[in-house]
């Protein structure tokens, strides 16, 4: 069974050591050839980079939005269900339609949000954002907006199960709602935020989909290509197909350095409870 | 959760000022997609913009089914969606039954392996499933975009259902086997009823990989008869003049059937994020 993902990845890690072409039968053992290449490539750290400014960029502001997002929904009010519904919908819509809403909201001449920011007058505030200075800004608070809910989903669920008896208990101690929110909440949710900070770091590093559907056929799209963008670029623009798989694999090098530490953070009796 | 201070009418306004907020938030980009898809050409690109339409028409809506491939390619979505969903949970089943239920060496460690799976992200996969796909002869075929889709999905429809199977108490299979019954029938008639909830979000979450997927569609399908939806819509943009009104119907028309499917399951969706069954 696990010989279909084990498969591909053994192949990947052997496509890495030779330059082939993404079409051509065509192979040559280069050993290390690649990834010397690649170091040497401006291009591969600034895509590195901008993988990595994305990345923390969108995560934080997802957890961020994610747990207030929770904690606003937490209590029960009239349209409670309505809202939680509503504040979930932004994951279930297919990537390429929030990308194009997004697109058209942000558009440089008709967009609304623009518009919007323009009668406020705020000093500084730029006029187009789909351009090289700012398109980075938009992919972020696009990202945030798509990936939120995940977030919040996994919060809720989590908060929902803290005993009320601890919230009596800090009360009664004479603590502010600030406090108890530090002092009892975090705590609690300490284990959900690691590993939905993990899942969602892994997952918006190696994002291709949303930074590609936003930049192409515009000229800022250089400002997001990030690594899975460039991976994407050198496997079928330019049909390096072992380059994109030698990039692949430092991918996979990021990712298993991740889990590796968050195995030594959870040992696997507290990983099997929040499972 | 019990209702506790009622709070003082500050605090209250407030609270309801941040709901107004995280509804406006996840709202207003869809309303402003429909509201476009309605509007007609001149007033779609007036500046200031509309935020209430004086005139609707269905123009881009009209156009979507008729000058565009829109209906082939939402089928196509359908039948590679509905393929591996079906194959996924077939497997997923055997599967996670045999990673809950036999003890073998290195259980844990593929238990692990899975959950790697699982956070394992499509990207790393591109190249060596696009060169296995030409050498098999599946590219431009549909079959062979769900096998992709399957190659990803499986492992973690297989995290997904071992923590259902987990939650069943052994005993009751117990109780069947000594009744007589043999492993595929305890499977069948004891565990798969317990499990139901679990199967079904986990068809779901694998029926929402293959509708969303972009990657694997763009890399695997040329032909224009055989995109699917995501790929598809990407086209519009290739036309001479960007139709902002046809790509925004679009968006509705993809919208809807997921909206409704959503509310359809939304109860069973709740049960598989509490087994941790989301991706993307």
């Amino acid at each position: 069974m696990l010989a279909f993902t084990l498969f591909p990845v053994g192949y990947n890690v052997w496509l890495g050591f030779y330059a082939k072409h993404s079409l051509r039968a065509t192979s040559t053992w280069v050993g290390l050839g690649n990834y010397a290449q690649m170091l040497g490539d401006p291009d591969f750290w600034r895509s590195a980079w901008l993988a990595t400014v994305y990345a923390v960029g969108s995560t934080t502001l997802q957890i961020l939005a994610g747990v207030a997002g929770a904690l606003i929904l937490h209590r029960r009010f009239v349209g409670c269900d309505f809202l939680r519904g509503v504040a979930l919908f932004p994951y279930m819509i297919p990537t390429v339609i929030a990308v194009f809403v997004w697109r058209w909201l942000m558009n440089d001449l008709y967009g609304v949000i623009p518009y919007v920011l323009g009668t406020l007058h705020i000093p500084g505030m730029p006029e187009a954002w789909l351009t090289h200075a700012t398109i980075m800004w938009v992919l972020i608070v696009l990202s945030v907006w798509t990936f939120f809910p995940f977030v919040l989903v996994n919060v809720l669920a989590r908060l929902q199960t803290i005993p009320p008896e601890l919230y009596d208990a800090a009360r009664v101690d004479g603590a502010s709602a600030v406090r108890q929110f530090f002092h009892v909440t975090l705590p609690q949710l300490r284990n959900v935020l690691l590993i939905v900070l993990l899942l969602r770091g892994i997952w918006m590093f190696t994002k291709f989909d949303v930074p590609w559907l936003l930049g192409f056929g515009g000229g800022a799209g250089e400002a997001i290509r990030t690594l899975p963008v460039f991976t994407y670029q050198r496997s079928f623009t330019y049909y390096q197909a072992g380059m994109g798989a030698a990039l692949s694999n430092i991918m996979l090098a990021l990712l298993l350095m991740a889990v590796t530490i968050y195995f030594i953070a959870f040992p696997p009796a507290e990983e099997e409870q929040d499972a | 959760m019990r209702e506790r201070r009622r709070g003082r009418p500050i605090s209250r306004a407030a609270a309801w000022a941040l709901r107004l907020g995280l509804f406006a938030f996840c709202a207003f980009p869809l309303y402003w997609m429909v509201v476009s898809s309605l509007k007609v050409s001149h007033e779609l690109l007036a500046s200031p913009p509309t935020f209430w339409p004086h005139e609707w028409e269905l123009r881009a809506y009209r156009k979507l089914f008729y000058e565009t491939n829109f209906w082939t390619y939402f089928q196509n979505t359908v039948i590679v969606s509905a393929l591996t969903t079906v194959i996924v949970l077939v497997a997923g089943v055997i599967g996670a039954y045999s990673l809950t239920r036999y003890a073998f060496r290195g259980r844990t460690f593929v238990a692990r392996l899975t959950l790697l799976a699982y956070m394992f992200p499509p990207i790393i996969m591109l190249v060596p499933l696009f060169l296995l796909a030409r050498q098999l002869g599946l590219v431009n075929s549909i079959p062979g975009l769900a096998l992709t889709y399957i190659s990803f999905s499986l492992p973690y429809a297989l995290w997904i259902l071992r923590a259902f199977f987990q939650s069943i108490p052994l005993e009751l299979e117990h109780a069947a086997l000594i009744d007589g019954a043999n492993r595929a029938q305890a499977l069948v008639y004891v565990v798969m009823p317990l499990a139901l909830p679990g199967m079904i979000a986990t068809a779901i979450f694998t029926f929402i990989v293959a509708w969303n997927d972009f990657l694997f569609a763009l890399v695997l399908i040329g032909q224009d008869e055989l995109k699917t939806l995501a790929i598809g819509i990407n086209e519009f943009f290739h036309m001479a003049v960007v139709d902002w009104g046809l790509i925004m119907a679009a968006g509705v028309m993809v919208t809807i059937p997921a909206l409704v499917f959503f509310i359809a399951v939304q109860r069973y969706l709740i049960a598989g994020w509490g087994a941790g069954g989301l991706k993307g």
